[in-house]
């Protein structure tokens, strides 16, 4: 009788235990997010700010994840500087923080090394769905069919015009390649820019590539074969070719550190920057201006600048840096941030702010600034050689010709 | 000189005996100061030698390439343009520091009013940190900076960036860390000028020696070892610059390799491209580089102690 009693309640027991179980796999997310509200301890979290205005916006954020989660401390740090140099002593001394930034194109740089925890199983466990992300930013994320961050925002290039200048022109904004020459040749015989130069153009291939995908080139960035390509010749030499024709000038030949500077100083009447450039331009009150799309030449094109929330492998807290991430890439974290911060979502079920349409209407036709994981040794020959046909010490053939072979030996 | 017999010299060092306890004291007081040495210098040079014969991660060895690191450093363009670029530099600064600071220390040892002043003054650049003076040249040798505002009151009117053009930009570092680092120089040698006799320049004097002259027959030669000592030093930290070429134009080393430098491509190899053997093999080659040079200077400059 005993020994029935003992078995009948065994079987009630694993009846329990399944449909716990069940119950646990049906809920998904929502079962997640009910045990996140069940976790406790301190998830640390690195990032990089340009600004205090920044750091405290994220702090804003997360403020959102802690009144939801208000058993999980966030130790949240900002770095302002050497952030790649303190990762890699992080990664080094398996003392990670357990959420952290990573750059787009720093990712295929610290993803062969093992220092990133793949994000699929928690996907898959959790039922995160990936769906409503960007498909060209996650996969800026992905490595080997894994998912390894999630882009917590990103940004295109646009063109900034100054239009009070334009207006003393008697230009338009332009939109084309030819448009864009003979505007900057208007501001430059009407003076609309004294003391300065018509375009703030930087000797970067971050912002030249753009210029090459706008003249049909539709493959990789910065490859060896690229550097054969007629699109990117004649890119190249549009872009350079403004720089000898005297219609731009980079922004330390206008005493700028970078467009945006140079833009807000009134240095300048049209600069190629993404969405970061806004804060600095608005804080310029007696600049109008306009953001618009990139001129085009054979069609549209462009470059998407994107940061991930990632963990690392080592990282102690896993499970409560995996809370912390899907809040600030679920749907509400990311509505707060953007709504904060201007930047552009990178889910699309987020809209993005009012009034940046034109980032978010390039998401159709940008790339994702990103190389091999030897992308540094290409892109340290690419803007030296950059620089040097800016100063006129060497040509465009001569420096497509080192680029490619930078680019072979770095095996893109 | 008389034989020391084998018995004597068992006995001079025999357990308990003075010169034994005398040794043990010395080599005591040592031991701290070479336990840090060995651990803090050796042996980080005998690891970059080991992990420059790997590829090497961020968790350590990826792969044993042998001397392939060292062979494809030495076709590296970049390296050999930052090589370049280091001597070049080297030269120019050391040539520089150490005029103007024997300059100073010369200066400063006359009684002068306010000498303390001048002296704290002179010294304050190299105190200070770096990355705040390096941050505040660049603004004064911007297009529209201080210096060329200050040129054009002479009639030379440019809108150069000085750190920005290739052809100024390491030739401006040279000047910076010059200026920054002349308050060190003057120090060693302002020391050194302290402990030259009086009776030297009365004796000069007296057989009519003018300043200049007296400067260069009895000064300068007098600081012999002092010259030594502020070239090896001056040398070794020339061939290390770093801070200042990475503040001015980070880990790219533009524009057109112009601010390149051979620590600054260590750091772009190791850190922006996480290529630790390489980044090992470039510094191992600059340590044989200093290593060198420095035992050049020796046989030069003769021992420091030599007057």
């Amino acid at each position: 009788m005993a020994r029935r009693k003992f078995v009948v309640s065994l079987a009630a027991l694993c009846l329990a235990l399944a449909i716990a179980a069940l119950a646990g796999l049906g809920t998904g997310a929502g079962k997640a997010a009910a045990r996140g509200k069940q976790l406790s301890g301190t998830v640390t979290l690195f990032g990089w700010t340009t600004g205090t205005t920044e750091d405290n916006l994220l702090r804003e954020v997360i403020k959102g994840f802690q009144k939801k989660y208000p058993k999980i401390k966030v130790d949240y740090t900002a770095f302002g500087g050497d952030y790649d140099q303190t990762m890699l002593a992080k990664f080094s001394a398996r003392q990670p923080p357990d959420l952290f930034y990573v750059n787009g194109h720093v990712f295929p740089v610290w993803v062969p090394q093992g220092v990133l925890a793949s994000l699929t199983p928690y996907i898959k466990k959790f039922h995160f769905s990936p769906k409503p992300f960007y498909p060209r930013l996650l996969n800026g994320f992905k490595y080997k069919g894994k998912q390894y961050g999630f882009p917590k925002d990103w940004s295109p290039l646009a063109m900034y015009v100054n239009t009070d200048m334009l207006a003393k022109a008697g230009a338009k904004v332009p939109t084309t390649w030819t448009q864009l020459r003979s505007t900057a040749q208007k501001l430059k015989n009407s003076n609309a820019v004294p003391g300065g130069t018509p375009i703030c153009l930087s000797d970067d291939w971050a912002r030249l590539f753009a210029f090459v995908y706008q003249n049909g080139y539709n493959g990789r960035i910065m490859s060896s074969r690229s550097m054969s390509t007629a699109a990117v010749r004649s890119a190249a030499t549009f872009y350079t070719g403004l720089w000898k024709s005297g219609l731009a000038k980079r922004p330390p030949d206008i005493g700028a550190s970078w467009n945006g500077e140079g833009f807000a100083q009134g240095k300048c009447a049209i600069a190629f920057e993404g969405s970061w450039m806004l804060p600095t331009v608005k804080q310029a009150t007696n600049i109008h201006y306009r953001v618009a799309p990139l001129p085009k030449n054979k069609t549209r094109g462009n470059l998407a600048f994107s940061v991930s929330y990632s963990m690392a492998k080592d990282a102690k807290h896993k499970l409560l840096g995996w809370t912390l991430l899907t809040y600030l890439t679920g749907k509400v974290g990311m509505r707060r941030w953007v709504s904060l911060t201007g930047g552009l979502p990178s889910r699309s079920d987020v809209k993005p702010k009012a009034g940046s349409a034109v980032f978010a209407n390039a998401a159709s036709y940008s790339h994702v600034w990103q190389g091999g994981s030897k992308f540094n040794d290409v892109i340290t020959v690419a803007n030296n050689e950059l620089s040097a046909v800016a100063e006129g010490k060497t040509s465009v053939n001569s420096m497509l010709s080192k680029i490619k072979t930078a680019a072979k030996d770095a095996g893109q | 000189m008389a034989a020391i017999s084998a018995r004597e010299r068992v006995q001079r060092w025999a357990w308990g005996s003075e010169r034994l306890r005398e040794a043990l004291v010395g080599y005591a007081f040592i031991l701290v100061p070479m336990g840090v040495f060995l651990v803090f210098f050796i042996f980080p040079i005998g690891y970059a030698v080991y992990i420059s014969r790997y590829e090497w991660g961020i968790f350590g060895k990826i792969d044993y390439v042998g001397w392939g690191n060292y062979r494809t450093l030495f076709h590296d363009e970049i390296f050999w343009r930052a090589v370049k670029n280091t001597a070049m530099f080297a030269v120019a600064v050391v040539a520089l520091e150490v005029t103007l600071g024997l300059a100073l220390a010369v200066v400063v040892n006359q009684t002068l009013r306010f000498r303390t002043f001048y002296r704290a003054g002179f010294y304050f650049p190299s105190i200070a940190s770096s990355a705040a003076i390096t941050a505040i040249f660049i603004y004064i040798l911007s297009a529209n900076g201080l210096l060329n505002s200050f040129l054009g009151l002479f009639g030379y009117h440019t809108s150069r960036p000085w750190f920005y053009d290739s052809s100024t930009a390491l030739w401006s570092i040279v000047g910076l860390n010059g200026w920054a680092t002349s308050g060190t120089i003057m120090l060693f040698y302002l020391a050194a000028l302290q402990s030259i006799s009086v009776e030297v320049y009365e004796a000069a004097a007296i057989d009519g020696a003018r300043a200049w002259r007296t400067f260069w027959k009895v000064t300068f030669p007098l600081l012999r070892p002092a010259h030594f000592f502020v070239l090896v030093v001056a040398v070794i930290g020339a061939l290390q610059i770093f801070d200042q070429a990475f503040i001015v134009a980070g880990a790219d080393g533009g524009p057109n390799y112009s601010t390149m430098t051979v620590v600054l491509y260590l750091y772009n190899k190791a850190i922006a491209s996480v290529q630790f053997g390489y980044a090992a093999a470039v510094g191992v080659v600059l340590f044989v580089g200093i290593f060198v040079i420095t035992g050049v200077q020796r046989l030069l400059f003769g021992r420091p102690d030599v007057a």
